[in-house]
């Protein structure tokens, strides 16, 4: 079986300098199966993935980071904004593409939303800070965004992340107003054993079964030991499965650890695949995603 | 159906490994079959080598295997991640030294779950460690079923199967039974009679240091059968050697 160097895209956006890793046919073919995504046209449409929940500590930032992974592994080039200001969370993790900025401040607005036309990079990450989802979508519509997206100028996903409670239901109820145009995702992550009322009928077609949305997305449960110890080594998940530091060197890891992340993360590109969301990003036919659609 | 101590053409997968420790891992999903006994005699046939060994007693309770070999074989407990961690990572180490594991049979579920799920055997093949997989048959369909599994899952992955004549008798369809297994080698353990088994309880018996020098106040018929039943053991464990040595190309240039 022949190895091939290849550049790892995903350390490559995270990290100061690109590490060259070795391949072997099965991997190369793989990746060329994936049918990665083209550097973006000038005039195609630019996303917006909103990442947001009612409460902390359900996982969101979790989510966002898994997001930031899969969209680099499909070499799908993305710049985050990290709504956590002034410290940041998921800019802990994702230094190289993620700006810490303030969704209240115009300045800040303006960052993100004036340069949507005019970046080079054509999907944008927002992690919205926790319990902020409903300010956030309220100034989305006051700065004009919503408009343009019923207006077809850009696309916008909103993956809202659920907690455990009958509060966090509640809040379906108060965004569903401002996601009619968009992509409105219910994300169930299991990280910490939550439920979703699965057990309860009754409450579970209350909430979930009222609401249109495009669709659901779970994120399974990452053993505890590895989840702290990817929070530790404060790298993306996939320089952590890749055994480097954020600088790319060795990092020493334990390989069952690794083991366990890689295999949650690929759980997760599989519910990313399901969902077709390299379609919605990048839509065009004759594609993996699309005929896995179909 | 390739026996460890013949000759002939080898079948099952060829590996390359040129370099890169060993894993053998004993198991079976049902219990009372010999397993314990398997790890054993691969313990102690490398010791009489002179080689140094790592051993894993994966029951935590009543470790059967690790009790003949303390300092050598640590217990773990598979589904605490900590010995998980000191298992596996262990058993993809740098260090060379062949490790045995003696998979518990209520632990024979999780354990292959957890290897499924971390990406163990693809690993090990990444890094040029060479895992072979001691299977035990018997008669039931669950250990049938086991094998099959495990091949189907990971047929790169020799399995050797293991008939312990004394602990899973076959009886007459022996061979018929045999027969239904996928393997990549035989090993045959003898059965050994009641008051010469009973000796092999002596957790203080090296049977690697009794194949040196016997004990001067064993019994001089247990002596003799136990050297008895050692020895064609130890034959197909050679032969066996061998035959993965030349695959890996030990012998080429």
């Amino acid at each position: 079986m022949t190895r091939k160097p290849t550049k790892d895209m995903s350390r490559v956006t995270s990290q100061k300098k690109p590490v060259i890793v070795e391949e072997d046919d099965e991997a190369v073919a793989a990746r060329a199966l994936k049918a990665p995504i083209p550097r973006m046209e000038k005039n195609m449409k630019p996303s917006v993935i909103l990442v947001g929940a009612d409460k902390g500590g359900v996982g969101k930032t979790t989510v966002a980071r898994a997001l930031l992974d899969y969209l680099a592994t499909n070499n799908i080039i993305t710049r985050a904004f990290d709504t956590e200001y002034p410290r940041g969370t998921l800019h802990r993790f994702h230094p190289q593409e993620t700006t810490i900025v303030d969704l209240q401040s115009t300045s800040d607005q303006m960052r993100i939303l004036d340069t949507l036309n005019t970046a080079q990079v054509k999907v944008s990450v927002i992690d919205i800070r926790a319990g902020g989802l409903l300010l956030a979508m309220q100034a989305l519509e006051d700065t004009g965004f919503l408009d343009a997206v019923a207006a077809g100028d850009f696309d916008f996903l909103i993956y809202h992340v659920l907690g455990p409670s009958i509060a966090s239901l509640e809040e379906i109820d108060e965004i569903a107003p401002y996601v009619q145009d968009g992509q409105y995702y219910l994300v169930k992550n299991h990280v910490n054993d939550t439920t979703f009322f699965e057990w309860d009928p009754i409450t579970h077609r209350r909430y979930f079964e009222k609401v249109e949305t495009a669709g659901e997305i779970t994120i399974p449960k990452l053993n505890e030991m590895a989840y702290e110890q990817v929070e530790i080594a404060a790298t993306p998940f996939s320089t952590f499965v890749a055994d480097r530091t954020a600088e790319g060197e060795p990092a020493g890891h334990s390989f069952v650890l690794r083991g366990y992340v890689r295999t949650w993360l690929h759980k997760i590109a599989d519910e990313f695949d399901r969902v077709g969301l390299l379609t919605q990003l990048a839509p065009r036919s004759g594609t993996r995603q699309a005929k896995a659609l179909k | 159906m390739q026996s460890l101590g013949c000759g002939g053409a080898a079948i099952g997968p060829v590996t390359h490994m040129t370099s890169g420790g060993r894993v053998y891992i004993c198991c079976s999903p049902d219990r009372r079959v010999g397993v314990s006994t398997t790890a054993r005699l691969l313990t102690d046939y490398r010791l009489l080598k002179g080689e140094r060994v790592a051993g894993f007693d994966t029951d935590p309770h009543e470790p059967s295997y690790g009790v003949h070999f303390p300092g050598l074989v640590k217990a773990v407990n598979t589904a605490d991640i900590r010995d998980q961690i000191s298992l596996f990572d262990t058993l993809l180490g740098e260090d060379s030294a062949p490790k045995i594991v003696d998979v518990w049979s209520r632990a024979y579920g999780r354990f292959f779950e957890t290897v499924r799920e971390i990406g163990f055997f693809e690993e090990a093949r990444d890094r040029k460690v060479m895992t072979i997989l001691f299977y035990h048959a018997n008669t039931t369909e669950s250990a049938l079923n086991g094998a099959r599994e495990l091949h189907r899952s990971w047929p790169e992955i020799r399995l050797v199967i293991v008939h312990n004549e004394g602990a899973a008798q076959l009886g007459a369809k022996a061979r018929d039974i045999l027969a239904h297994y996928p393997a990549g080698g035989k090993l045959v353990i003898p059965e050994l009679h009641a008051p010469v088994n009973k000796t092999l309880e002596d957790a203080s018996l090296s049977l690697a240091n009794f194949l040196h020098a016997p004990p001067p106040s064993m019994s001089i018929v247990v002596r003799a059968a136990l050297k008895a039943w050692l020895t064609p053991i130890v034959t197909q464990l050679n032969s066996f050697e061998l035959r993965l040595a030349m695959e890996s190309g030990l012998f080429s240039n």
